[in-house]
């Protein structure tokens, strides 16, 4: 009666007690995981807002300078405009219908100019990033697989490691004449330093770690472990550097044109929008020469700094839901 | 670790000579000499402190009282800087650690950003151009009027507090996650103790190696600040110096200013060997 | 041994946020200590040991909380200390904590001495001269030779055997009434476990400690322990003495785990290793948490949780192998081998 009772009250009855049917699977599911690296670092990253802003800014700013040269009503970078009612130079013209950004101070189009500049240091950006990884791996590759050429290689990096970047920046501009590979070279030689560091570093920890070399007993074969365990890291490091590179890029050549080592003034520039802009700065009425770019260049400065950095932090693993 | 200077582009860039008094001075200068020779004589003037003389920016005029005359400008400033930097610095990149995700570490970190992303150059202008107006003070540096001295001083600190704050709040966040200071708070110590006796201290060993370089530095001064603020400093000597192209000057600073940033690395690495007990400085040391 | 509760845990649910999810790392749990013993709590990795007790001291990661239940520690229900103040009268003074990783657990830069000596100036009132003196007499007492000398130096200068020790020093120094070991042998050789547990021992007659023993290690836990814990993903699922849990133990996870042992091992044969991994504590687990990896699983434990039975006075297990309405399960033929070698009825 009172286990009747106790059977009512739990619920329970008699059936339950009888032995269930055991899967091995069921016993493995209940800890299972599933975690893939790009699907996990794509999560972080978008769970940044800041980041996702200037993600969004930066693919609208790249869109425009591309096509800005396409759109109607554009004009050249370099065409010194005249007035067709004075015959003269259209100078110094502050900001109105015609000219967006108004004109520099012999007449050309600053609105233009700006982008034009834009696309230039974007592309030096570019360029000395994807060379500097090229080299940067290859390099990195080679002191770490090679033993031979470890010494060496250590010792150059080195040297070189100590001497201030912006020296041999300086170095090179006055030697080889300032111009767009000047710029791209110099920058290349001072950048594969970290890069190849890092390459390095990951080709010994995979040829000496403990788990690989269990992998290598098992037999798995190096291209798999290379996949795995290196390339992941690889890919988001070169994104991070390419990105990166693009506001260093700027940077040193606002730096060099400062110095007067930089590109020359048919090129248009960031880097001479500025200092062009410098040297009207103290009219009130001009200021825009000088605000203008410099709005435009912190934008995409800062945007791809923190794409770089959040990027940086999203494919850290240990910041991996 | 030598520095090999760049002998190749001697010579490239004398226009207003012909051909053979060209010839003539570069061989007088003893540029003509095979290099080896040319590395001795270098290194043996340099022994002896003759940097050798400048040829357009002070024609025939020792390079060293060149030198000597502009490095207390540059000094001056950038100490004044470093200082702020550090005051402002370290104590910001402590708020920030302590603050972690929170508004001060929001705020600090936008900060450091904005300065790292974008060229000195611009923010430096900027501030040169409404500072000025807003607090009166004096576009132009003048030795005789003391405010001028604020709105460069300050700028040159800028990047400084950047730094020094990303670093130390990077330190301090690394040391709270080790285990000691979980063994810490199980002892029973106060929050506060356990900060200041152990996370700071030993936040702090790692940014000494910093130090010595950015007080060598100093000597090289900005270059944009003291253009920008007339300051006849080492840093506008090099612009002034490439602009003109006098070649044995630029060499000169540009050995300088690498010298400078290997000694300062160099120093730093015996400082951090004596302040943590378990670096012990080791032979022909490799990093 | 005398009986009287200590510490107790009643009904504890511990939950910790995680990257937006919310984790479960301890789910009811009840145990409770005597004045004087020695207790173990063995699991496996995740089970949930270092967070329970890291409970008792306030030392929970900023992501996690007591979400509902009781610490009953002196008569006051430590669960709900928020501030640093409340925490500061337990941390060392009442529990003190010797940690696993004895090569990380100092400060490198710091002289083991003045570490020690920290300790004794919070917790024994003295302070320069004295305190220094007792804190080399705390290094003899674990027995670091030569402690006057050794008192200046650094941690690297120290094995990871000598460190643990200086771990304990610390530990003993604050002069606590409950002192909780963290798997004190795990990062050390064969070699010197033994002698560390010896040590522990020791201190704890001389000082008068109730200990508790967190391990993965069986036979730390034969050395050491007068009671048995037996926890699995968050929940105490058998408790008794030495003897009762080895001898007759009755959960399915302790025959598993006891199954394990090495020493059943047949030369040449794959040793037994249990089938699965421990649940995922992001989700609820409803019924047993061990029934998917339970060869001898009941319908009833996929359902419903297993409360306590009472085995005897001192032991009691949560399965439903134990409800009288179970059909009879005889424990594996592993168990019956090792009660066999043990001389005990199986």
């Amino acid at each position: 009666m009172s286990s009747k009772l106790k059977k009512v009250s739990d619920g329970i009855n008699a059936s339950m007690f009888e032995f269930a049917q055991f899967d091995e699977r069921q016993a493995q599911r209940a800890g299972y995981s599933n975690y893939s690296y790009w699907r996990s670092t794509t999560q972080v990253f978008s769970k940044n807002k800041i980041a996702n802003f200037f993600f969004y800014l930066v693919i609208i700013l790249l869109t425009f300078t591309l096509i800005q040269p396409y759109l109607p009503n554009q004009k050249s970078p370099t065409e010194i405009t005249i007035d067709p009612t004075t015959g003269m130079q259209l100078r110094n013209h502050e900001p109105n219908a015609e000219f967006w950004f108004g004109t520099n101070s012999i007449g050309q189009d600053l609105w233009a100019r700006i982008w034009s500049g834009t696309r230039t240091s974007l592309l030096i950006g570019l360029l000395v990033g994807i060379w500097e990884a090229i080299i940067g791996i290859i390099i990195g590759a080679l002191w770490g697989y090679v033993r031979s050429l470890d010494r060496i290689i250590t010792e150059i990096y080195n040297v070189m490691d100590n001497i201030p970047h912006t020296i041999i920046l300086v170095l090179l501009t006055y030697i080889m004449r300032p111009s767009i590979p000047t710029l791209i070279f110099a920058m290349c030689i001072t950048g594969w330093l970290e890069m190849a560091r890092f390459v390095r570093n990951q080709i010994i920890i995979i040829r000496d770690r403990e788990y690989n070399l269990a992998s290598r007993c098992l037999g798995t074969p190096t291209m798999r472990i290379i996949n795995r365990n290196l390339l992941p890291y690889l890919v988001s490091v070169i994104m991070l550097r390419i990105a990166l590179s693009i506001p260093g890029a700027i940077g040193s050549e606002v730096f060099l044109t400062y110095i007067g080592l930089g590109l020359p003034i048919n090129i248009p520039s960031l880097g001479n929008l500025i200092n062009e802009g410098r040297g009207v700065m103290m009219v009130e009425s001009l200021r825009y020469q000088l605000i203008f770019p410099a709005i435009v260049l912190s934008l995409i400065t800062i945007s791809f700094y923190v794409i770089g950095n959040a990027f940086a932090d999203a494919a850290d693993p240990r910041n991996h839901v | 670790m030598r520095m090999m200077p760049e002998e190749g582009y001697f010579g490239a860039n004398y226009e207003k000579l012909d051909y053979e008094q060209k010839e003539a001075i570069l061989t007088s200068m003893g540029l003509r000499d095979p290099i080896h020779i040319q590395l001795k004589n270098f290194y043996s003037q340099l022994l002896k402190g003759d940097l050798g003389k400048s040829i357009i920016y002070r024609p025939r005029v020792d390079i060293s009282r060149i030198i000597k005359t502009k490095i207390p400008y540059s000094l001056k400033f950038g100490l004044t800087a470093l200082v702020i930097s550090l005051a402002l610095g370290i104590p910001l990149g402590i708020i920030m650690a302590l603050n972690k995700d929170r508004i001060p570490d929001k705020l600090g970190t936008a900060y450091i950003v904005f300065i790292s992303a974008v060229p000195a150059a611009v923010y430096y202008l900027f501030l040169q151009l409404y500072v000025t107006n807003l607090l009166k003070l004096p576009i132009l540096f003048s030795p005789d009027k003391p405010s001028s001295w604020v709105l460069p001083a300050i700028s040159m600190s800028l990047s400084g507090i950047a730094s020094y704050a990303m670093w130390m709040r990077r330190y301090m966040v690394d040391e709270l996650n080790k285990d000691y200071v979980k063994l810490a708070r199980a002892k029973g110590l106060k929050n506060s103790r356990i900060m200041i006796s152990h996370v700071l201290r030993n936040a702090f060993v790692p940014m000494i190696q910093y130090l010595p370089s950015a007080i060598l530095y100093t000597i090289a001064g900005s270059i944009y600040i003291e253009s920008l603020y007339s300051i006849p400093g080492m840093g506008g000597l090099l612009v002034d110096v490439i602009q003109r192209q006098d070649n044995t000057l630029v060499q000169a600073l540009v050995l300088i200013y690498s010298s400078i940033g290997i000694f300062g690395l160099f120093i730093g690495d015996i400082l951090m060997a004596i302040l943590d007990p378990r670096i012990k400085l080791q032979r022909g040391g490799t990093r | 041994m005398d009986g009287k509760t200590i510490l107790s845990v009643d009904d504890l649910v511990i939950k910790f946020r995680l990257r937006g999810r919310i984790l479960t790392a301890i789910r009811g749990a009840s145990l409770e200590f005597y004045e004087g013993e020695s207790l173990a709590i063995v699991g496996e990795s995740g089970s949930g040991k270092t967070v329970l007790t890291k409970s008792f001291m306030g030392l929970l990661d900023k992501n996690g909380w007591v979400d509902s239940g009781q610490i009953i520690y002196k008569g006051k229900n430590i669960a709900g200390y928020k501030s640093e103040k409340e925490w500061l009268t337990i941390r060392g003074k009442e529990i003190a904590m010797v940690f696993q990783e004895p090569m990380t657990s100092l400060n490198p830069l710091k002289s083991i001495g003045k570490q020690v000596k920290e300790a004794v100036v919070l917790h024994q009132g003295l302070k320069g001269e004295a305190a220094k003196k007792a804190a080399i007499e705390i290094l003899d007492d674990v027995g670091i030779t030569d402690s006057e000398r050794r008192y200046n130096q650094y941690p690297h200068e120290f094995s990871g055997g000598m460190r643990q020790r200086v771990v304990i020093a610390i530990a003993v120094a604050c002069r606590p009434q409950i002192l909780i070991c963290d798997e004190p042998t795990t990062a050390l050789d064969v070699t010197i476990q033994a002698q560390i547990l010896q040590l522990l021992k020791e201190l704890k007659k001389k000082y008068h400690l109730t200990t508790i023993y967190i391990t993965h290690d069986l036979g730390v836990v034969a050395n050491v322990a007068d009671r048995i814990a037996v926890m699995y993903a968050g929940d105490i699922v058998e408790v008794g003495t030495a003897e009762e849990v080895f001898y007759n133990g009755q959960h399915p996870y302790t025959w598993a785990l006891l199954s394990s042992l090495p020493q059943l091992g047949i030369k040449g044969e794959p040793l037994y290793s249990i089938k699965g991994t421990p649940p995922n504590l992001f989700n609820n687990i409803k019924g047993d948490a061990f029934a998917s990896r339970n060869q001898k699983a009941l319908k009833i434990d996929f359902e419903k949780r297993p409360p306590y039975f009472d085995v005897s006075p001192t032991h009691k297990a949560r399965t439903w192998l134990l409800d009288p309405r179970a059909p009879k399960v005889e424990p594996p033929e592993s168990i019956k081998i090792l009660r066999q070698q043990w001389g005990v009825s199986p």
